[in-house]
């Protein structure tokens, strides 16, 4: 079974989302051992005895400084795709805490929004760059 | 220079070229350093069996080993830009990962993050193995794009083939990775001809003294 | 946390009641938590408790839209309340509230900004009635603010729930006071969406997400030929398989097709898609299995010969004597698209005896709980009172979920299961059976006069009939009025116009798609205009200006365009900007693209300028969201594959062979918005019908190709 369906349906934390099963959209984006895996082609086995974390678990208090500039920035609008774009966009700042567009396009190129609040994704993680160097969040 | 006459047509080369394979040669035999020089080679079946520098054989194994080099499921990795290619046609690979330093991906976008250590099953799922990768940022080895002279010479300059020497070319025709393109995932071809018939082909390119092409 | 069970509330009964895990609130979300409470409802849309709490009900579900915070807005904004102390609760079609649950036609503003904002200043004002009698005082002398009465005079203040039992004993005055304008907290100032804390933390509960005790998984395998009925399966090996309780055929009604597929529940969703794998199926194809794409676009081509049924007629386009060089005609052709939310469709269902209960993501819960001739009591054969609702945050519209042939099929699937069950369609699933944006070929003709003035303008759509796809008693012997939308209605002033439709048979699912045939026939109207402003030597703008001489909100928004979008300063060398505009039902917007050329045919979208027109406006924040989603979203239509059919069979599958637009391909907009007090209009819809038109005449401008078929490929030029 992928990461993805025992996540929903067996643990039943649901932020974490189905949209393609093939890698394509990145709905399904987890933490696993620090990386943004796409939970819906990751099998269970990959992740036994490894730390994963959903967005759920991002931060104590949805204050992860790229949660606090999605709020800040009013960037969702059904909101279904942002589980997944939020936990590639924390990766993108932990290695890189001060991405220009371009490192932005190439994090972010793999979560699709049909929304289309990309403009504001990259407003977003620009904001959310300035807040984690301030020691916000 | 007869036996090569001989197989011209086979290999479509024109005579005006056979003068330029003798010049190849003889640059790629004053090179120094050169990769191909047997006596180095620590591999069993090179110390087992005599071989022989033969620009003809060589190259003409290299003439096939090209063919496997050129298919999509290896050229896809080995792209002339920094993002890999996808598919049959080898198209640029959708969401445009990129190559990152280590050849492994950047940020959010990995390439284990989505390629498993197997393929994932399923028609357009991602093909999986533990190493998947692309050559790193400053040894790109690019395939997309080149002659057979330049993928030849390419090859066996260690400043280019990711500092392998012989005995690492050789062991390369049998890495985990270059036979996953021989277990490429639902609904994808294979490269045109048997795993055993390339590292055939590989072997003797090298150990016939690793010649290239001549330039078209 | 409080949370509130709708239920009780409607009946007023008070009392402890189980709180609903549906519940949002602006503070956050909890589940499962209970409360005693006693409230008072003051109109469907308020409810306030003797607590303080104060709860307003959003009537038009959440899709990405906005109608979370802009609906909630217009009642408080009259209400004297914050966004923050309040509750906003989604509505599940009950009857108290409307037949006007349902978001589309980016109707929820447009059609109710005043209507909202009257329900509010009627509440506020049996609020200061009540406080100024137990005061004892002129009404005259209180105010409200901020939830609470105050009297100015001596600064004495009630808050609403402590006038709750006065309150509620007062009538509603059915023509309250207005507030001015210029006194808005909330209204016309960007505001923050309450949604959205719940979109960044994953808590926010989508259809999708809903579990339901001993809940069990459905996956549904339908024709992949069009058309194509069941004939027989055996579901032996699938059953075989541990986990898998049941498979049975299931009737899903698509507009007016009906069709039939297998569906498999089990404990995991996982085990039914494995287990749907291994189903034998027979479908009976005979007759749809040839069905091409290509064919079909060539018997469009030739009905353009056709007269079809006439939409709109100014003067007579007939015996102008037009010299030929004065004439112009071309044919547009658009592709079918699918709408794509994100969330793919699903919906839980749970029959017992006479009653079903259903969790879903919908666009029209009125629909689904309604008694219409057309609503979903109809469908499955419950009476409407037997059907309950519960509505979610919506993972993504666009007109595909005012559709219910989703609902109808897990409805049909939980009849013949014991239990609740949750049907997801795949991507695939969601891909390959539509219902699609029809696609629309457009045959265009106009004429000069000798003094060079446009005189003439024709535009014919040829198209399958989205009307006949979805309502079984349409009459096909009339214009489907739908296809022709906006065409007859231009402000152009063009002495001789006449616009007609010719339908074609067709037999696959057809469905409104984010701004219907306008996202069509506009790109081929407004290029055409392009082409003839060509033909006339004159600058795009400068043309559509001169047929716009009396005053018309087309003429306000194009000259402010102008100058927004710097049209008249020159642009470097391989770039080239484009315009079009479009009013339509849903609004009226305009665009101006500029594009860069580049050496290797390929065209960059560089930036877009966007003016739409709304008479007024609610958020402002949240209407440039939504202009810059529009155009992303118009800008996959114009330039990405569409659908498209070969062996009967949608050719397309996911998204790496229908591909959506991602973040690297974004241009840059600036959007300017009008809300000069002029007739309200909507913000969802009217962003995308002037772009794909206004990028194909910027691409014109950068190298003189025209391009008269979407999709168009931005790499070969």
């Amino acid at each position: 079974m992928p990461l993805l369906w025992a996540i929903r349906d067996v643990i039943g934390l649901t932020g974490t989302k189905y949209g393609c099963g093939v890698a394509q959209c990145g709905a399904c984006v987890v933490h696993l051992n620090g990386e943004a895996v796409r939970s819906c082609v990751t099998k269970v086995s990959r992740a036994e005895g490894q730390k994963v974390v959903t967005i759920e678990g991002l931060s104590g208090n949805n204050d992860h400084p790229v949660q606090t500039a999605w709020q800040e920035i009013d960037v969702p609008q059904c909101g279904y795709c942002h589980s997944g774009q939020i936990m590639s966009a924390a990766v993108l700042l932990r290695e890189n805490p001060n991405p220009s567009d371009e490192d932005i396009d190439a994090a972010m190129s793999g979560n699709i929004c049909r929304c289309g609040t990309y403009l504001r994704i990259r407003k977003a993680i620009h904001l959310a760059a300035e807040l984690q160097q301030k020691g916000k969040g | 220079m007869t036996e090569h006459s001989g197989n011209k047509t086979r290999y479509a080369l024109p005579v005006s070229m056979v003068a330029v394979l003798g010049l190849m040669v003889s640059i790629l035999t004053g090179m120094g350093s050169a990769p191909m020089d047997l006596r180095d080679a620590t591999d069993s079946e090179a110390r087992s069996e005599s071989y022989k520098k033969d620009s003809i054989q060589s190259v003409k194994a290299f003439l096939e080993v090209y063919k496997v080099l050129m298919s999509p499921r290896c050229m896809n990795c080995h792209p002339a830009g920094d993002v890999p290619l996808q598919g049959e046609d080898s198209h640029l690979h959708a969401m445009s990962p990129q190559r990152g330093k280590d050849g492994k991906g950047v940020f959010a976008m990995k390439c284990s993050n989505c390629h498993q250590a197997s393929n994932t099953p399923g028609l357009h799922t991602p093909p999986g193995h533990p190493d998947w990768h692309l050559p790193p940022a400053d040894m790109k080895m690019v395939f997309e794009g080149r002659t057979p002279h330049q993928l030849a010479k390419q090859l066996m300059d260690p400043n280019q083939n990711g500092r392998k020497t012989k005995e690492q070319l050789l062991a390369h025709a049998n890495d985990g990775l270059v036979l996953a393109a021989w277990n490429p995932g639902e609904g994808r071809s294979t490269p045109p001809m048997s795993h055993e018939a390339f590292s055939k082909a590989w072997n003797t390119w090298i150990k016939k003294g690793g010649f290239a092409p001549p330039a078209q | 946390m409080r949370r509130i069970s709708r239920r009780s509330f409607i009946k007023n009964t008070g009392g402890a009641s189980l709180a609903l895990w549906l519940g949002i609130s602006t503070k956050g979300f909890a589940s499962q938590t209970s409360l005693p409470t006693e409230g008072k409802r003051f109109t469907p849309y308020i409810l306030v408790e003797s607590n303080g709490n104060i709860s307003i009900f959003n009537t038009k579900p959440e899709m990405g839209q906005g109608t979370f915070q802009s609906i909630p807005a217009l009642i408080a904004e009259e209400f004297e309340v914050s966004l923050e102390q309040i509750t906003i609760l989604l509505t599940n079609g009950e009857k108290e509230l409307g037949n006007g649950q349902r978001a589309g036609g980016s109707a929820s503003i447009r059609n109710n900004y005043t209507e909202l904002r009257k329900v509010g200043a009627s509440a506020k004002e049996v609020f200061i009635t009540a406080a100024s009698a137990k005061w004892a005082v002129d009404a005259g002398t209180c105010y409200a603010e901020y939830g609470k009465v105050i009297h100015q005079p001596t600064n004495r203040s009630f808050t609403y729930g402590e006038l709750v039992e006065e309150a509620s004993k007062l009538e509603l005055p059915k023509e309250p006071k207005l507030k001015d304008p210029k006194d808005f907290k909330i209204l016309g100032k960007p505001g923050k969406r309450p949604d959205v804390p719940l979109k960044t933390s994953g808590k926010a509960v989508f259809g999708i997400d809903v579990q339901v005790p001993d809940m069990l998984y459905a996956s549904v395998e339908r024709c992949p030929v069009i058309g194509g009925t069941l004939k027989n399966f055996d579901a032996q090996e699938a059953l075989k398989m541990p986990g898998v309780e049941k498979v049975v055929a299931v009737e899903r009604l698509m507009g007016v097709y009906r069709t039939v597929g297998v569906a498999v529940v089990a404990n995991t969703y996982w085990t039914a898609l494995q287990a749907r794998k291994r189903l034998k199926i027979e479908w009976d194809t005979h007759g749809f299995e040839t069905f091409n794409s290509t064919e079909y676009e060539t018997q469009l081509r030739g009905l353009a010969n056709e007269e079809g049924l006439p939409d709109n007629t100014l003067g007579s386009v007939e015996n102008l004597n037009l010299l030929p060089q004065n004439t112009l005609e071309a044919l547009y052709e658009t592709p079918m698209v699918a709408h794509h939310p994100l969330e793919p469709m699903n919906c839980v269902a749970q029959v017992q005896g006479e009653k079903v209960e259903i969790w879903t993501s919908t666009q029209v819960p009125s629909t689904i709980t309604g008694s219409g001739a057309n609503d979903l009591h109809k469908h499955i054969g419950f009476a409407p009172d037997n059907i309950k609702l519960h509505a979610t945050f919506i993972g993504g519209g666009f007109g595909r979920r005012l559709n219910i042939d989703y609902i109808i099929e897990a409805v049909n699937v939980a009849k013949q299961v014991e239990k609740p069950v949750k049907v997801i369609w795949t991507r695939e699933d969601t891909t390959e059976q539509g219902p699609f944006r029809p696609m629309t070929f457009s045959q265009l003709k106009g004429g000069f006069s000798e003094d060079g003035k446009l005189i003439a303008f024709q535009h014919k759509v040829i198209a399958p009939s989205y009307l006949e796809a979805v309502r079984a008693d349409f009459d096909k012997t009339k214009v489907d009025n739908i296809m022709v939308e906006g065409i007859g209605e231009q402000a152009y002033e063009i002495p001789n116009l006449k616009t007609s439709f010719v339908r074609a048979d067709y037999h696959v699912p057809l469905g409104a798609w984010r701004s219907v045939t306008s996202s069509t026939v506009a790109f081929a109207h407004e290029c055409f205009i392009d082409e003839l402003a060509y033909l006339a030597k004159k600058d795009p703008m400068d043309f559509r200006l001169e047929l716009l001489s009396k005053p018309s909100d087309t003429k306000r928004v194009l000259e402010k365009l102008r100058v927004f979008s710097r049209w008249d300063t020159p642009l470097g060398p391989g770039k080239g900007r484009g315009v079009a505009q479009w009013e339509f039902f849903a609004g009226l917007c305009a665009q101006v693209v500029e594009v860069s050329f580049r050496p290797d045919k390929s065209v960059v979208v560089d930036k877009v300028f966007v003016v739409i027109d709304l008479g007024e406006v609610v958020n402002p924040d949240n209407v440039k969201n939504q202009i810059e989603g529009s155009i992303v979203m118009a800008l996959g239509a114009a330039v990405k594959p569409g659908i498209t059919l070969g062996n009967g069979r949608v050719m397309q599958h996911n998204f790496y062979d229908n591909p959506l637009v991602r973040i690297n391909e974004v241009p840059e907009v600036e959007v300017h918005i009008l809300a000069d007090g002029g007739k309200v209009k909507g913000v969802g819809e009217p962003g995308l019908p002037p772009f794909a038109p206004a990028l194909a005449n910027a691409i014109f401008a950068a190298t003189g190709k025209r391009i008269r078929r979407m999709p168009f490929d931005l790499d070969q030029l």
